[in-house]
């Protein structure tokens, strides 16, 4: 193809034909081009962290320099807690900490020492989904739900402070979060609803 | 970022350390500048665990101390800061997000670095000890009309606006002692430091803001100029504090963020609040007088139109 | 069932058509009645995977965690323009954890793009690929991208179109920066004659801005070697797309590798491609003979993975008195960056308005800016902005009412091809939009509100493709117990595949929603589908779902006439009951019918149909804003929008409507707030961050009023569904920009409309 006959369609479509390897053989792996170094495992500086994670105490060694959302993902698989900016700008970490929402993604792991974290895997009940999270299916505050953990945790926050929030309440409490696919008017709708069903039930 | 991390009880723990180490009180700044290489440190000092630097205290005719520690979210709640100093309320309400509220204290924020996002991104500029202000010629949408030379940040603290206007003082412990110092000279220009923001040295930790107790009868608002609804640093903002008589201001003070490297008062600006009549044209006459000195940058002049324009709002609204 | 046939069908995708032979159905299902009279299609449906997003038991690529996974990133050049010298990867390497690196050094050369190669040593932006490291940890890995000396010579550079227009521009290619060496032209009628006649002329300049997708999930790839076939777990919007790309630059058979995507964070286009670094992360994987995880993060996602391009439009039109408009003439250009992408964005002056003599001249022009990518409707945001911001000028210039003049100047046929749409329900649209937003109240005087803050109201139109079309497939199989899996090789990004899918299945057999299962993104058994882009996955897979579902109840009446002993004629099916209507004692359900059968599943294929030969398929819309403009400040505040749009078959109110607030809030973000900012001294972004990246948040949404004024596009496909993703963002920053010169009496012509434009604009009025 010449360049002069290049569009970006055409370059999408072609995406297969485009690309031209040169010689690259494939290989079945022997036992020998596996290549391992020793297992991962904790530098000398490692601190140990105790803290309750969705109500269980949790004894583990963490380096200085993890953030709450690295030790919560990767060393105790809660995967659920999203990890979008790392840098406490768009909520999508959101955890509660003592029951106040925070950024996991922007606090170092050590600073938990203590302290009593909720997840969104925290909020279920076994099976059975919270109120907050019934809402968000419900009204659909969510599209590819990327940001949905941080945005239930952040209304979980809310209603923890204040059982009976207004809208105006709801709003501000959840503008430490974004989503970029903008569900926000399902959003809202959910953190309402969600505070109705609560003071109903 | 790898560092070992001390988490001492005492302030005296924390001089025994050494001076070197930067400390982390809620981290939202200094993590952000250690993830971003700005800062490079092979030792971080939590300083939550000091005692009693985490209390708003009421003394009184002496006025109200706040600890350094004190959450921004806690400095909203607490009942003793809504009845006596609501421009502090109004003003924390203002900064960053409700999550950011629950993590960053209130020492914190009057010591965060600048925004610049030159400062924050790879660029070896001034303030980072390079020898080029990258502002100067380029993108300074954000930076100051005032006072800037040889680098033209802007302060990003919210509170530190309302702080002067309500003339608090700071102080300052370190080995040698303590200190205290009003706001206005706590933070410095960079034609003083162009590497800092304020006077703290090494070693110095901040352990109290004291709120003077506030003169009867005035009124008081921050109007924080933003470009979305909630979560943003001031494009320009305005902490007022004014005293009316009929449609006159008796006396009072303007203290301006978003306009220069530190939170901005003029005293001539002021002097001429004293006994400025409300009518729209000495509005109009004060408020096109404000910032007559300003040197804006190439995409920044229309700060000084927003300034006066925030000025001449809250004048409408308070008078 | 009947047997396939194969046609060439046309169909339309993000820029440009295509032609594919695709295999159709032979017995093509009747259109669906009104949806008043289905069970459950155009209802509100919550959606299936719910559940998986708000409990936090979604796995995304970015979540996923094998065994012995290694984690991989990339090093990047900090530069807009550089030769590398050399690449030393010594101390890196030596570094404990450190398990593999690749570059130029080392790596095979395999082509990327058509002009460069996975590791280039001509460095063409900030961003560009350098190195990959595979390390035990990302934090180790992160660490060896410091230890990486590069050592190359900077090369003059340029990141501004015009500037890299010129004759004095550093080159980026040998054969100069405008793509192809020439623009793009096309021409009808004649354009200087009808200025020369027209009553009114408008002309006018605009600009908007580099956006980018920033969707929240990063692009991310997790691969997996067992013996020679390869497994990719990747955040993309085009399953298939990936995999011949990772297919061919490793030279193995397509067969061998499978692509797996279950959840993912957004893409908004830019998933649409494969990237380097899924490539990267395969030959990583092979080296070490371990399981590879590689991940961008947020600053690689806002310098290296597609952006909205620039453009710079200038617009002259013309209008006789009685609001007939008579020519339009496009002239633009925009930075594609280092490598060959499309800045056009001409579509909307061609197509938009019934319109005799129109010339369009775009220009794609090389820069040293990361690439483009498409985003959300490509060209067509920019596009209808700059139109329809003229449109608005000319109709004052004649003293029309803006939506006279364009209900008059609407096409009732395809004005470049003089064919006949499918459907068209523009002009519904404009009336029960502006019906919505109350259209006679608005000011007649741009500007006239008393007071710092004044109040505007503003509209424009949407065109865009849609329809989508064959070649897609789904493959239905039905259980022993009545549960059914429905399987299709396309992508759910947010927009609710999952969820219509399996409303099709229970719409046409009546089988329990929580019966049935839909398994979407997994090359290895699902069946061929499009790209997930150009809102083609509901038109295109609908009616293969549709169809599949129908041939599984052609199946079942003929095991039920078997085993009742009945004449076919006679059964019929009704909420999952097959009876006898000659016989009422003999009647069997599903799950009972199964029963009876040796099979242990029953499977039945769908297709989507042609495409109509000699019409054209197209969504169309309109939509209303109401803002106000505080003077003062210069800050814009969207009230309200009206979105009143034409796009067939509503599937499912719930995620429709989702998708419209999404849309429109991406539109507004567009007008008012997001934009790449490229510091012009040193060819780098400024602003890689989400805090920087403006965009907005939960207290920015104004009101939203979403209409649907289509039933159904019965001529297109079985279920007449056109495509709701990309409308939805096409009118929103125009109708702004339009209600803020009904506000202000000033026209801001530049994107987005920041609070700074606004002001200086105001002030020098
Ligand atoms: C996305 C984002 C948006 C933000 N928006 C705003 C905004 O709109 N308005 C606003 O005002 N701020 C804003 N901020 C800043 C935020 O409020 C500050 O990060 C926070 O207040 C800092 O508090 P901290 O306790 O977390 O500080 P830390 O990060 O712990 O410390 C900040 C700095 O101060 C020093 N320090 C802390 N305490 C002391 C002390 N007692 N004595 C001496 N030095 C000390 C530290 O060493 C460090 O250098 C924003 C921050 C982020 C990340
Ligand atoms: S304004 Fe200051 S911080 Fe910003 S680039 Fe210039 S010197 Fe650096
Ligand atoms: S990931 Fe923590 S705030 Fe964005
Ligand atoms: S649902 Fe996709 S980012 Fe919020």
């Amino acid at each position: 193809m010449s360049p002069k006959d290049i569009s970006r369609r055409k370059f999408i479509k072609n995406l297969g034909g485009g690309v031209v390897g040169a010689g690259v053989a494939i290989q079945t792996l022997s036992a020998k081009t596996r290549k391992e170094s020793k297992p991962p495992s904790k530098s000398d500086s490692a601190v140990a962290l105790t803290f309750t994670v969705n109500k269980k105490p949790i004894t583990l060694l963490v380096e200085p320099e993890s953030t709450l959302a690295d030790v919560l993902r990767n060393d105790l698989k809660l995967t659920g807690t999203k990890v979008v900016c790392n840098h406490g700008e768009c909520g999508a970490c959101t955890v509660l900490l003592d029951g106040r929402a925070v950024y996991s993604c922007h606090m170092l792991a050590l600073d938990a020492q203590g302290k009593s974290v909720t997840t969104i895997e925290g909020l279920m009940d076994g099976e059975k989904l919270h109120p907050v999270q019934e809402a968000f299916v419900e009204h659909d505050g969510l599209q590819c739900g990327f940001c949905t953990p941080g945005q239930v945790m952040a209304a979980e926050a809310i209603l923890i402070k204040n059982p009976k929030p207004g809208k105006e309440e709801i709003i501000e409490g959840m503008s430490g979060n974004l989503c970029r696919c903008a569900a926000y008017p399902n959003i809202l709708k959910s953190a309402v609803a969600a505070a109705e069903k609560l003071n109903k039930s | 970022m790898q560092f070992s991390y001390i988490q001492p009880t005492s302030i005296e723990e924390v001089f025994k350390l050494g001076s070197a180490a930067p400390l982390y009180a809620g981290g939202t700044d200094l993590i952000g500048l250690m993830k971003d290489d700005i800062i490079k440190t092979d030792k971080v000092i939590n300083i939550k665990k000091l005692k009693g630097l985490d209390k708003i205290e009421d003394k009184g005719n002496k006025g109200i101390e706040i600890g350094p520690l004190v959450k921004i979210a806690d400095l909203i709640e607490n009942e003793t800061i809504q009845e006596k100093c609501p421009l502090l309320v109004q003003t924390a309400k203002e900064i960053a997000s409700p999550q950011l509220r629950n993590m960053g204290t209130v020492g914190g924020n009057i010591c965060q670095r600048p925004r610049c996002w030159y400062y924050r991104g790879d660029f070896d500029c001034i303030r980072k000890g390079g020898d080029t202000c990258y502002a100067v010629g380029g993108e300074n949408k954000y930076h100051c009309i005032i006072g800037g030379g040889p680098c033209f940040i802007v302060h990003p603290s919210d509170l530190a606006v309302a702080l002067l206007a309500l003339d608090a003082k700071i102080e300052i412990t370190s080995e040698n002692g303590q200190k205290t110092v009003p706001v206005n000279d706590f933070f410095i220009l960079p034609e003083d430091d162009e590497t800092k923001e304020n006077i703290l040295e090494p070693g110095e930790i901040v352990t109290k803001i004291i709120l003077p107790e506030q003169a009867k009868g005035f009124k008081t608002t921050y109007i924080k100029f933003k470009e979305r609804s909630s979560w943003d640093f001031a494009v320009v903002s305005v902490a007022a504090v004014l005293k009316t008589d009929g449609n006159m201001i008796k006396n009072g003070k303007l203290a301006f963020g978003g306009v220069a490297p530190h939170p901005w008062m003029e005293a001539e600006i002021n002097q001429k609040l004293t006994g400025l009549n409300t009518d729209e044209a000495s509005v109009d006459a004060f408020t096109s007088s404000l910032f007559h000195n300003a040197e804006p940058m190439e995409k920044n002049e229309y700060k000084v139109i927003l300034a006066r324009n925030l000025v001449k709002r809250i004048i409408d609204n308070l008078a | 069932m009947a047997e396939s046939k194969y046609v060439k069908s046309k169909i339309f995708f993000e820029e440009e058509f295509e032609e594919k032979l695709a295999e159709v159905p032979t017995d093509p299902k009747g259109p669906w009645p009104a949806n008043d009279n289905l069970k459950i299609i155009g209802k509100p449906v919550s959606r299936i995977d719910g559940y998986d997003k708000v409990s936090g038991t979604a796995v995304y690529t970015f979540d996923i965690n094998l065994p012995r996974m290694a984690q991989a990133r990339i090093l990047r050049s900090a530069v807009p323009h550089a030769k590398i010298k050399k690449i030393d990867t010594g101390k890196a390497e030596s570094l404990p954890g450190v398990l593999g690196i690749l570059s130029s050094n080392n790596a095979q050369e395999i082509k990327w793009f058509n002009t460069s190669s996975l590791f280039d040593t001509h460095l063409r932006y900030q961003g560009d690929e350098i190195a990959c490291v595979v390390a035990e940890s990302e934090a180790i890995a992160l660490k060896a991208l410091k230890l990486i000396k590069i050592e190359f010579d900077e090369l003059p550079f340029t990141v501004d179109a015009k500037e890299a227009m010129g004759e004095k521009a550093p080159k980026i290619y040998d054969e100069g920066n405008i793509q192809g060496g020439k623009p793009f032209e096309y021409a009808r009628g004649d354009v200087d004659k009808a200025f020369q006649e027209a009553d009114a002329i408008v002309e006018d300049t605009f600009d908007t801005q580099v956006a980018i997708h920033n969707p929240t999930e990063v692009h991310c790839s997790v691969v997996n070697w067992d013996g020679d076939d390869l497994t990719v777990w990747d955040s993309t919007q085009a399953i298939y797309g990936v995999r011949d790309t990772v297919a061919d630059a490793l030279k193995m058979p397509a067969s061998k590798v499978r692509i797996i995507k279950k959840y993912m964070g957004g893409g908004f286009g830019s998933k649409l491609e494969c990237g380097k670094y899924t490539v990267m992360a395969a030959l990583l994987a092979r080296k070490i003979g371990r399981p590879v995880r590689i991940v961008v993060d947020r600053k690689e996602m806002n310098l290296a993975v597609g952006n909205r391009p620039n453009s710079v439009q200038k617009l002259k039109l013309a209008a006789s008195k009685d609001g007939t408009l008579t020519a339009i003439s496009h002239y633009s250009y925009g930075a594609i960056g280092g490598y060959e992408g499309g800045a056009g964005c001409s579509w909307p002056a061609r197509q938009m308005y019934k319109c005799d003599n129109v010339k369009v001249e775009e220009y794609s022009v090389f820069t040293n800016t990361g690439p483009t990518r498409p985003f959300r409707a490509p060209g067509y945001p920019q596009g209808i902005f700059a139109l329809d911001s003229a449109i608005d000028m000319l109709a004052e210039k004649i003293r029309m009412n803006p939506l006279e003049f364009r209900m008059k100047n609407n096409a009732e046929k395809h004005p470049m091809w003089n064919a006949p749409f499918t459907s068209k329900l523009l002009k519904e649209a404009y009336e029960q939009g502006a019906k919505a937003i109350g259209w006679d109240k608005r000011n007649n005087q741009p500007g006239a509100d008393k007071g710092p803050v004044k109040k505007g109201m503003g509209m424009a139109s949407q065109i865009w493709w849609g329809g989508g079309g064959p070649p897609s497939h789904a493959v239905l199989k039905l259980n022993r117990d009545g549960s059914a899996r429905v399987i299709a090789g396309t992508q759910d990004l947010g927009t609710g595949t999952y969820t219509f899918m399996a409303q099709i299945v229970h719409e046409v057999l009546d089988i329990p929603m929580d019966k049935i299962e839909v398994i979407l993104g997994d090359t290895a058994v699902g069946p061929y589908c499009p790209s997930s882009g150009g809102s083609t996955t509901a038109p295109s897979v609908s009616p293969a779902v549709r169809d599949a579902a129908e041939n599984m109840k052609i199946k079942l009446l003929e095991a039920a006439a078997a085993q009742l002993e009945s004449e076919k004629k006679n059964l019929v099916y009704v909420n999952g009951l097959i009876s006898d209507t000659s016989n009422p004692e003999k009647k069997i359900d599903i799950p009972g019918l199964m029963g009876k059968m040796g099979e242990q599943t029953i499977t039945t294929t769908g297709s989507r149909e042609a495409n109509p030969e000699g019409y054209i398929t197209q969504t169309f819309g309109a939509q209303f804003a109401k803002v106000e403009v505080d003077t003062l400040t210069g800050k814009i505040k969207v009230n309200k929008i009206v979105a009143a749009h034409d796009i067939g078959r509503v599937l499912n109110r719930k995620t429709l409507d989702n998708q419209f607030h999404g849309g429109i809030m991406q539109g507004l973000s567009y007008a008012l707030m997001e934009e790449q900012i490229v510091d012009i001294n040193t060819g780098k972004v400024v602003n890689t961050n989400l805090h920087d990246y403006k965009i907005p948040i939960i207290a920015d949404i104004p009101e939203i009023e979403v209409i649907i004024v289509s039933e159904a596009d019965p001529m297109n496909s079985n279920t007449g569904v056109k495509g709701c993703g990309e409308p939805a963002i096409i009118p929103t920053a125009a109708a702004i920009a339009n209600a803020v010169y009904n506000a202000i009496g000033v026209r801001i012509k530049s994107l987005p409309m920041t609070p700074d434009k606004v002001l200086m604009a105001l002030n020098q009025a």
